[in-house]
């Protein structure tokens, strides 16, 4: 086992994405640590997100499953480092044998009523890399079954046997 | 063991790597040209080297005098695939969250934020 210099920077592991959010920080912040309200967005388009546990505060533990299109079952596990409503979220995202695969910074800025939401994403390569191409996977997974479901119902459609 | 992406990352994760790598972006260089903007030995930089080498990034020609050095860009591309994928999962993941966030505001406050036609 080898070890690399260590006088490396994060910068080469961090993605940064930004967006500007028609809607009020308080109700932003709600929106990513209300378990109701993450069922709504966070999950994959046509998955099924299903929160078992969520304490938001530092040390807590958000504890969900993603259902895929296909059934398949993804466990995350989230866990906050600091939680300062409405500005500021930082935690730990992975599952339960990699807890750590990426660490997060969440910043809900105000502008004028609108949010400024920056994310800073810095990753563990390996199991974080597999851990997206598996979720992305999945959606493409999921795209085709719903493509496969829309032609079957449309040549039922067809075959006048609805 | 480290798969590709983890090597071609730590390569990257040194200023001077980068630089070099800009450098033979723009064409072939010497060992002895790509030293010398930096305040470091020709040792260091051949070591540099090594590991831009050992990921794959760049390759050195054959003759002895003159080796000069290319960029061998495949294992960037493949960095760039694997940001790409995770962009697009958070570019969905942060339209679903402005959609329903479109959603709560309408039923909190219907008549302010009725919908303009677009």
């Amino acid at each position: 086992m080898h070890t690399m210099t260590s006088t490396s920077t994060t910068a080469d592991r961090e993605i940064v994405t930004t967006r500007l959010i028609d809607a009020p920080r308080a109700l932003v912040f709600e929106a990513w640590t209300d378990p109701k309200h993450v069922a709504h967005w966070f999950g994959p388009d046509g998955f099924v997100t299903t929160t078992h546990s969520m304490e938001v505060r530092p040390g807590g533990i958000w504890r969900f499953t993603m259902r895929g299109p296909d059934g398949t079952d993804w466990p995350n596990v989230v866990t906050y480092e600091q939680v300062v409503a409405p500005e500021r979220l930082v935690y730990l995202h992975g599952d339960d044998k990699e807890p750590d695969m990426f660490h997060n910074t969440v910043t809900f800025d105000d502008q004028d009523g609108k949010t400024a939401l920056t994310m800073r994403a810095v990753f563990k390569t390996a199991v974080a890399k597999d851990f997206v191409v598996r979720e992305r996977g999945a959606v493409e997974g999921g795209k085709q079954t719903i493509a496969r479901l829309d032609r079957y119902v449309r040549e039922m459609a067809r075959s006048g046997t609805n | 063991m480290p798969d590709r992406l983890s090597t071609t990352l730590s390569a990257l994760a040194d200023p001077t790597r980068r630089a070099i790598l800009a450098r033979l972006a723009t064409g072939e260089a010497t060992v002895n040209q790509l030293a010398e903007p930096f305040d470091i030995s020709l040792p260091a930089v051949s070591r540099h080297l090594k590991v831009l080498q050992k990921a794959g990034l760049i390759a050195q020609g054959r003759e002895a005098q003159w080796r000069p050095c290319r960029i061998t860009p495949a294992p960037l591309e493949e960095v760039s695939d694997w940001v790409e994928a995770y962009r697009e999962l958070w570019e969905r993941r942060l339209d679903r969250l402005e959609s329903y966030l479109d959603k709560l505001q309408e039923k909190k406050k219907p008549a302010s934020r009725r919908r303009r036609s677009t």
